[in-house]
């Protein structure tokens, strides 16, 4: 193991490459500290405001700072693709704590937005990391501020019901990863990721490295919500209130994924296996495959019957999951890229859909299907937002939703063996099957929003986050006409981030 | 490969040593001291006295935020042992590393305190 | 980029509507009406700028790469067949708009929804990439959805789930192989031109014979393919009059044209396998459609059903693959655009919106002929064309199909000649149910609308005159529409269609 030591100017280089970080938890200090004053009710918009310059002193930072870092081998890379996440997961948090700042949260509203800001550091960092230990601890950093954030409703027992059970069963999770990350670092004799790439493959079918694998996808899988770890998913987005619900599905799922791709890709990348029908290898692959299959599957049905918009949300969630983890068994460099564009895609429509949740969930006292009755007349801009949002989940052309998705497909089946050999056909059929049953549960939502009559005129008051979900609603819309204005970044530094590794995965 | 036999016996004399004074103890209740409850024999014992009041009490949450509070300086503690145990060792930037490293938690100490969460209630 | 503009100023037309205020949401009939001219313009400049004596076979082309990730490209370029359909969705979009001047309810949503259908299907007719094809293809689902589900009548909020869940399903199909076909062909392209061309690129058998029949019937289930047909009637009913009028105009012909322009061109030896079964379910369609709605009560129904059985044709003309039989489908298309327009055209606003009934015995004793002279006359001449009278579109259309099946299924010119048979009577039957019924003094109608209808209003008028000239010119002078057609076939994309499959 080299040497960590560093001396003074190392660690200001350290400083200077984690400054986004350093500056959120600076902001989120100063929050604190002015919550302490007895006039935190007036003090909200101060607060918020703060905060949301915080995040743009941070996303500055990161646009500004030219140099890639590689540090403490591994523990803290800077490139251009984590350049990129970053910004995504600065990008997220800041349109969370505008919808927090409509949001019905009274008390300890200054450690509301703290908490917010500690679970973007904890993302940033996991965006910026190629080291196990790393990956577990800003994954803990992240879900304990969003199991605090879950329960904060304090008059709500469903906010209670779910910080628990995200706590109980986040908790669970954690241990199995750790114990899979446990088991690698034991077999390989190193946390970092690239050094794991170049041993991994005389280890490739080692018994104690596929246990490790395992244990390790299980703790992902529970991060990301994917069959059958996802018994938190529904319960949570219901509960929670609406702005950390939003950041659950946006922010900690980029993280989740862009972590999860890097480590198959980089650290696991020997074990792959395969996953076609009939042909059958161990390896993280077929894993992987089985889990987007059951989460396809249970994700779709399950929205079908809800009632609630928020659950809808969480089922369709779900879905989603299984089909970035669809996206993922392509195991090849245009693959991953997919699923890094569909996640950044997936994030922005969410956050936009639980900004309209939120906001009439303020206006109308909860958020039933029947709280959407007559949108259409109380708030168009609103509805035809909604719209956008939904259809873009649906995979409808012309958003940037169904481009995402046909990208994941496509890649998939070019990836296994084509003619032939059936390969992931089944998995595709599969998704774009369910793909099409989902439509169903988006157009009831829809439904409700433009053809159902009112059942009481209520003129929703203009609020200050609208401008920035019609903002989104747009960017869906051009990102699904133009999709280079984001895949061509992503591709690049994907590009550029292959050369700089030893050995990424191996293609079939 | 030619232990796990072995293996296997040991697992199952694990499982079942223990186990066998249960099921005695059980067959002997069940055969030789059956169950009869009586309000005097179910009665809670406390030295002789007649217990009065309820036995439930409301146990005082604020004992979970003290020791709460005493886990995070607890483990600050646990890191700081090693760092001094290295003092001389490490170069000076160290040193301001950690300092950084206490600051945020005694950040956190003057949050706990400020918020009145150090006071008994 | 005059094909482009077709599709681009019905999108200027959305926008251009939702940005209305409220105070003037009734100017956004006009700006329709607007957008669908232009549309329509574009479209016959270009039809009428088409060089039929040029070696290349298509022109108009606009080719720009757009996603060079997957190699997906922004092509368009035309030739007869989608220029003949381009002119046909213009001038169904004008017709749409004038049969829809009475939607007082919200009519900025309404004319914003039926512009963006009018832009994804212009879309589709000019589209030689597939991704770019499929996209336009989709646009247009969900709006429908919402125009039927919205302003709709019977049994509106089923009837547009039904519908569209089963194109999404359609879509699923067309999707799958989409997404197939880009990884086995291996070339990173979605370029029809590209992919079509067997001589470089091959794609093996055990590939063909699933992909072929998926694709086929992705794209015919929107084409109202029997017996994945019964989203048809309980859609069109369900609909408003110029989501009616789209959907049997244009909508429907999206599915047998893409089937004709990617599914046939892609996969020869699939179609050469499948070709028989695709036959048989038309002619059962032209059969079934057609007894069917000789039992209907709901004269909506009836016309519905009458769409079925229209498109069986264009489904068997297309796998008899010949040149005859496939321009004869082309021309159907067409015919059964502009004649499905006009049956529900009349049945929707010019009856129902009067007299809130469609039952034909109500109707019959409503004595329509003198009370609405003009939708009798019209519903007359339409009720003609769809039976395939000459002198009507529809009779050149029918019988160039029927030239075409005779090489390669006399056997199923029996039940289809019935089914010819069949919709004489069932057209008859409706027409004079509903407006000419004997009994001049029967019973009085439950409705109780004895009081004079509104007269029929100007827009009605120009709407249906433009659609009976439209169908009577083309009747009696077919060449215009025929040779395009008939030349397109010779293009090399085509062409392979007739050579490599007829000699076998």
């Amino acid at each position: 193991m080299k040497s960590l030591d560093l001396d003074l100017l190392g660690y200001l280089h350290l400083l200077k490459v984690l400054a986004p970080e350093a500056i959120l938890v600076v902001t989120a200090l100063v929050v604190l500290g002015f919550g302490l004053s007895s006039s935190a009710e007036r003090m909200r918009p101060l607060l918020t405001r703060l905060t949301l310059l915080g995040c743009l002193a941070a996303g500055a930072f990161l646009l500004i700072y030219p140099e890639n870092a590689f540090l403490q081998n591994g523990m803290v890379v800077l490139d251009p693709i984590g350049r990129i996440f970053k910004l995504a997961i600065l990008g997220l948090s800041f349109i969370t704590v505008i919808l927090s700042a409509a949001s019905p949260v009274r008390r300890h509203f200054a450690e509301y937005l703290a908490l917010i800001l500690f679970s973007t550091v904890g993302m940033m960092l996991l965006a910026g990391t190629e080291d196990l230990l790393m990956i577990f601890i800003a994954l803990e950093l992240t879900s304990i501020s969003l199991y605090v954030l879950t329960a904060y409703h304090k008059r709500s027992a469903a906010s209670a019901e779910a910080g628990l059970k995200y706590f109980l069963i986040g908790g669970v999770s954690a241990a199995f990863l750790l114990f899979g990350l446990s088991f690698v670092y034991g077999v390989a004799g190193t946390m970092s990721l690239r050094e794991l790439a170049v041993i991994a493959p005389h280890l490739a079918n080692d018994p104690l490295m596929l246990a490790g694998i395992v244990l390790t996808l299980v703790g992902f899988g529970f991060k990301v919500a994917a069959v059958p770890f996802h018994l938190w998913a529904p319960d949570v987005y219901e509960g929670a209130p609406t702005p950390t619900a939003a950041l659950v599905a946006s922010g900690s799922k980029v993280a989740g994924f862009f972590i999860l791709a890097k480590l198959l890709a980089i650290g696991f990348g020997s074990s792959v296996g395969m996953a076609d029908w009939s042909q059958f290898r161990p390896g993280w692959l077929p894993i992987l495959a089985i889990m987007a299959a059951l989460s396809i599957v249970l994700g779709n049905l399950a929205a079908l019957v809800q009632s609630n918009v928020k659950r809808l949300l969480a089922y369709s969630a779900i879905a989603h999951s299984g089909y970035m983890l669809l996206g993922l068994t392509s195991a090849n460099v245009p693959g991953f890229t997919a699923v890094l564009f569909y996640v950044l895609v997936y994030a922005v429509t969410t956050v936009g859909a639980f900004g309209v949740v939120s906001i009439v969930e303020r206006r109308r006292g909860g958020s039933q299907l029947q709280d959407f009755d007559g949108l259409y007349k109380t708030s168009p801009g609103l509805s035809l937002s909604l719209l956008v949002f939904l259809t873009s989940l649906a995979g409808i052309p012309p958003f940037a939703g169904f481009f995402g998705k046909f990208y994941m497909f496509s890649e998939t089946l070019a990836a296994s063996a084509p003619g032939t050999n059936p390969g992931m056909l089944w998995l595709v059929i599969l998704a774009i099957a369910l793909n099409a049953v989902s439509l169903y549960y988006y157009l009831v939502v829809l439904k409700h929003v433009f053809v159902a009559k009112p059942a009481h005129e209520i003129r929703l008051k203009a609020v200050a986050c609208a401008p920035v979900i019609g903002a989104l609603a747009l960017a869906v819309l051009l990102l699904g006409i133009f999709p280079n204005v984001l895949l061509e970044p992503i591709s690049n530094a994907v590009t550029a981030y292959t050369k700089e590794i030893a050995k990424p995965m191996q293609a079939r | 490969m030619t232990d796990y036999p072995l293996l296997v016996i040991f697992l199952a004399i694990a499982i079942v040593f223990p186990l066998i004074p249960l099921a005695l103890a059980w067959a002997w209740a069940f055969f030789f001291s059956p169950a009869k409850p009586g309000k005097d024999k179910g009665a809670i014992y406390e030295c002789g006295i007649e217990s009065t009041g309820a036995a439930h009490i409301q146990f005082q949450s604020h004992y979970y935020l003290y020791a709460l509070v005493f886990l995070i300086f607890d483990v600050e503690t646990v890191f700081l042992l090693p760092f001094a145990a290295a003092f001389l060792k490490l170069p000076l930037a160290a040193f301001f590393a950690l300092m950084i490293f206490l600051l945020l938690l005694v950040e956190g100490l003057v949050w706990a305190w400020a918020k009145g969460i150090l006071q008994w209630k | 980029m005059i094909l482009n503009a077709t599709f681009l100023s019905a999108f200027l037309g959305v926008l251009l509507v939702l940005l209305l205020p409220r105070r003037f949401e009734m100017l956004s009939r006009w700006l329709a009406l607007l957008a669908s001219i232009a549309g329509f313009v574009f479209a016959c400049k270009a039809f009428a700028g088409y060089d039929q004596k040029s070696a290349q076979h298509f022109q108009y082309v606009t080719q720009i790469p757009w996603i060079k990730a997957l190699g997906i490209q922004f092509f368009t370029q035309a030739d007869g067949i989608s220029l003949v359909l381009l002119v046909l969705t213009g001038i169904i979009a004008i017709a749409g708009v004038l049969f829809s001047w009475n939607v007082t309810q919200r009519p900025r949503a309404f004319f914003a929804f039926f512009l963006t259908i009018i832009a994804g299907v212009y879309g589709v007719f000019q589209s030689f990439d597939l991704f770019l094809l499929f996209v336009f293809y989709e646009i247009v689902i969900v709006p429908k959805y919402f125009l039927i589900a919205a302003w709709g009548s019977t049994n509106r909020e089923y009837g547009a789930m039904k519908l569209t869940i089963y194109s999404v399903a359609g879509s699923a199909l067309v999707l799958l192989v989409t997404a197939a076909t880009y990884a086995v062909s291996g070339a990173h392209s979605f370029d029809l031109m590209v992919l079509a061309d067997h001589a470089h690129i091959v794609f093996p058998a055990s590939f063909q014979v699933w992909a072929f029949p998926a694709m086929f019937l992705g794209f015919a289930v929107l084409a109202g393919i029997w017996p994945f047909h019964t989203w048809a009637p309980t859609g069109h009913v369900a609909a408003p009059t110029a989501v009616s009028m789209l959907l049997a105009g244009v909508v429907m012909k999206l599915g047998s044209y893409s089937a004709l322009r990617v599914a046939m061109t892609l996969f020869p030896q699939g179609l050469e396998q499948w070709r028989n079964v695709i036959a048989v379910l038309a002619t059962i369609g032209i059969l079934y459609g057609a007894l069917v709605a000789l039992a209907q009560r709901d004269l909506k129904f009836v016309v519905g059903y009458s769409s079925v059985n229209h498109m069986g044709f264009v489904l068997l003309g297309l796998v008899t693959l010949n040149t005859i039989g496939l321009s004869g489908a082309v021309l159907q298309m067409f015919s059964h655009g502009i004649i499905g327009g006009l049956l529900f055209a009349v049945v929707g606003r010019m009856i129902y919106d009067r007299t809130h009934t469609r039952d034909i015995a109500t109707l019959g004793s409503m004595h329509l002929s003198k009370a609405l002279p003009f939708a009798a006359f019209t519903f007359t001449v339409a009720s003609v064309a769809s039976m395939g009278l000459p002198g009507f579109s529809g009779f050149i259309a029918e019988l160039t199909i029927l030239s075409g099946s005779w090489k390669p299924f006399p056997l199923l010119l029996i039940p289809t000649g019935l089914g010819v048979v069949v919709t004489v009577a069932f057209t008859l039957r409706a027409l004079q149910g509903s407006f000419f019924a004997a009994k001049a003094d029967g019973p009085p109608d439950p409705a109780g609308h004895h009081e004079p209808f509104d007269p029929i209003t100007l827009p009605e008028k120009l709407g249906a005159c433009l659609l009976m000239a439209t169908t009577l010119g083309v009747g009696l002078y077919p060449k215009i529409l025929l040779d395009p057609i008939m030349r397109s076939f010779d293009s090399p994309l085509m062409h392979q269609l007739i050579r490599e499959v007829a000699s076998k």
